[in-house]
């Protein structure tokens, strides 16, 4: 029974987890950019909910699209005026800039926001389903069904509109792309948005399953590194299953080893699959994998 | 060559200085400069492993750590004299470098990137659970330095000065010797390089442990400096990211440009520290942004190419004929 639960918590948190991982392979997988900054943009969609939340009493669920329109809009205003002016140079140098623009969230967050800690509870919060010992809290399966669905829209949008088939060109091969008429620079301002749109909306998610502080986005940038190299780069039910093992497999730990390990498990089973399978789980032939 | 040698006078002439600093500086400013040397030589020991052989060892803090833990528990638990923890710090990540070094630098890119963050996180969890050996959580307090106060910064000061001048000697032998041709021609084309006859697998390895030995000796020195440790402060990403920073910012692959980087972003933060308390964080990022934006490729480059222009025009030009 006991197995039972920690196997149901840990998919639970899953899902989250691959969700928060969303925007950060979409970004990393199209443009090889690695967003430093994504956590702090996780952290500031919290915020929006709280701060909705608490003046409106919105339900928190309902947030969810303001949350992921802001953080649309501020990652296509900093892609268009600040990282395509760069984009074209070193790697690492655009990495610098996300790393620069991250301090400057950071510090707008705590200006705004102070450094204490947040959290909503909504009325539903201390409900569940008890299935014998079994327990499955309404709010971490909504939050989980929230994600799923959100990752079924980007699925689709990513593979049936236009738009999305022109991020996906993009992303193959962008030299090809901008020949058959495909405005990179746009583009990448459209996915970056869609990135930053992804983490507000998750932020929101987890408005509610945790506490947060302006300093806390750190860890969802590692933890999104993490599982975007457990799933494979830029693919979206990828994240999700690297959600799903991350999430699993930290459940475990604590409960098996001693819960200090928990953080350990889940970078010494990154080095491991890093070593024995570089492209990921469900990875393919992606931009980032075959150029520096 | 007239550039040449004035770049070497002005570097002389630098180092001379820092060397008479803790004569007339007092303990603020000496205290200021020791960490900005620490930076200086973490910053210089991922030039060599990235700026020089092409691999972005982002997690290169970990050595830090290991260095900082050999030697606060062997001071604490073994009674072991300062000097020898040093020497053995270095050989803890030597051997770290050997067992990881070849599976890990197998990977290229962000990917060995993450590896090595992988590794920084995964050592972090394992030290702060073993407790009994290293106090966990809780930290380790080292006993201080006997001695006066003014004494043992200056004795600080000098290891860490000592250490990074260590640092830019070995870069710049580097830079001029075969060892390091090999590994530039690994940072450009691999394959190419093992085409040629490279043994890259032990041309990586050895880069990685000369960075991991300069790293472990900084980890050292600010053990025995702070005389208190803990997991999440020697082995902090951020330490990580800033001597990246520090790294990119100065110019990749030069001798000096990484020292240059060290100075001026802790410099930086220093001065936001004193005048814009609240907003120091948010500064500094905005500072980063601007640098990279307009000096993409560093400063070393830029101070060559808007210096040079006025003050070497026709070196240049003879370049580029």
């Amino acid at each position: 029974m006991l197995f039972l639960q920690v196997l149901i918590n840990g998919i639970l948190l899953g899902g989250v987890y691959g969700c928060a991982a969303m925007g950060f392979s979409v970004i990393w997988g199209v443009m090889n950019l690695i967003n430093l900054a994504h956590g702090s943009m996780i952290i500031l969609g919290a915020y929006i909910t709280y701060i909705v939340n608490t003046t409106t009493g919105l339900d928190p669920f309902l947030t969810i699209p303001i949350s992921g329109l802001v953080l649309f809009l501020l990652g296509f205003v900093v892609q268009k005026y600040l990282i395509n002016l760069v984009i074209g140079g070193s790697v690492f140098m655009t990495l610098i800039l996300t790393f620069g623009l991250d301090l400057v969230l950071i510090n707008t967050n705590l200006f705004l926001f102070t450094a204490d800690l947040r959290s909503i509870t909504p009325w539903y919060s201390g409900l569940g389903w008890q299935i014998e010992t079994l327990r499955i809290p309404f709010t971490r399966l909504g939050v989980f069904v929230f994600s799923l669905t959100l990752t079924l829209i980007l699925f689709l949008f990513m593979n049936r509109t236009k738009l999305g088939n022109a991020i996906k060109a993009t992303s193959f091969d962008k030299d090809a792309a901008g020949l058959v008429g495909v405005d990179i620079l746009k583009v990448y301002a459209i996915t970056f948005g869609i990135g930053a749109g992804m983490a507000g909306m998750t932020g929101s998610l987890i408005s509610m399953i945790y506490s947060f502080s302006p300093v806390l986005g750190d860890t969802f940038t590692m933890k999104s590194f993490v599982i975007v190299v457990l799933g494979g780069l830029g693919s979206i039910p990828g994240a999700i299953m690297g959600g799903l093992i991350l999430g699993i497999a930290e459940n475990f730990a604590s409960v098996l080893l001693e819960p200090g390990y928990k953080d350990a498990i889940s970078f010494i089973l990154l080095v491991v699959i890093l070593v024995l399978r570089p492209r990921g789980i469900l990875g393919k032939q992606f931009f980032a994998e075959v150029k520096e | 060559m007239r550039e040449k040698v004035v770049g070497l006078v002005v570097c002389v002439a630098a180092g001379i200085f820092l060397a008479c600093c803790p004569f007339f500086l007092n303990l603020y400013w000496l205290r200021n400069l020791t960490n900005i040397f620490m930076f200086a030589i973490l910053t210089q020991a991922v030039n060599i492993i990235a700026g020089y052989t092409g691999y972005p060892a982002f997690g290169n803090v970990v050595f830090f750590g290991l260095g900082a833990y050999s030697t606060g528990v062997l001071m604490v638990k073994f009674h072991i004299p300062f000097a020898i923890t040093i020497l053995i710090g270095i050989t803890v990540c030597l051997f770290f470098t050997l067992f990881f070094g070849i599976p890990v630098l197998r990977l290229k890119g962000h990917y060995f990137a993450i590896a090595t963050l992988g590794l920084n996180e995964a050592t972090r969890a394992i030290v702060d659970n073993l407790s009994d050996l290293t106090g966990g959580g809780m930290g380790l307090s080292l006993p201080l330095p006997t001695g006066d106060v003014g004494a043992n910064n200056r004795f600080f000061y000098f290891m860490m000065y000592g250490t990074m001048m260590l640092s830019i000697t070995v870069t710049y032998l580097i830079s001029k010797s075969r060892f390091g041709y090999g590994c530039r021609s690994i940072r450009s084309d691999e394959e190419g390089a093992e085409s040629m006859g490279i043994d890259t697998t032990r041309y990586k390895t050895m880069a990685w442990m000369i960075s991991a030995a300069l790293t472990g000796i900084a980890g050292s020195i600010y053990a025995y400096w702070m005389s208190y440790i803990e997991p999440s402060a020697v082995f902090d990403m951020t330490i990580a990211i800033k001597s990246f920073v520090m790294f990119l910012l100065g110019g990749a692959g030069t001798v000096i440009g990484p020292i240059l980087g060290a100075f001026f972003i802790e410099l930086i933060s220093t001065f936001a520290w004193s005048y814009l308390l609240n907003y120091h964080i948010g500064a500094l990022g905005l500072i980063i942004i601007l640098v990279v934006i307009y000096m993409p490729r560093g400063f070393i480059y830029f101070l060559q190419e808007r210096l040079s222009l006025r003050m070497f025009a026709n070196s240049i030009n003879e370049k580029r004929i």
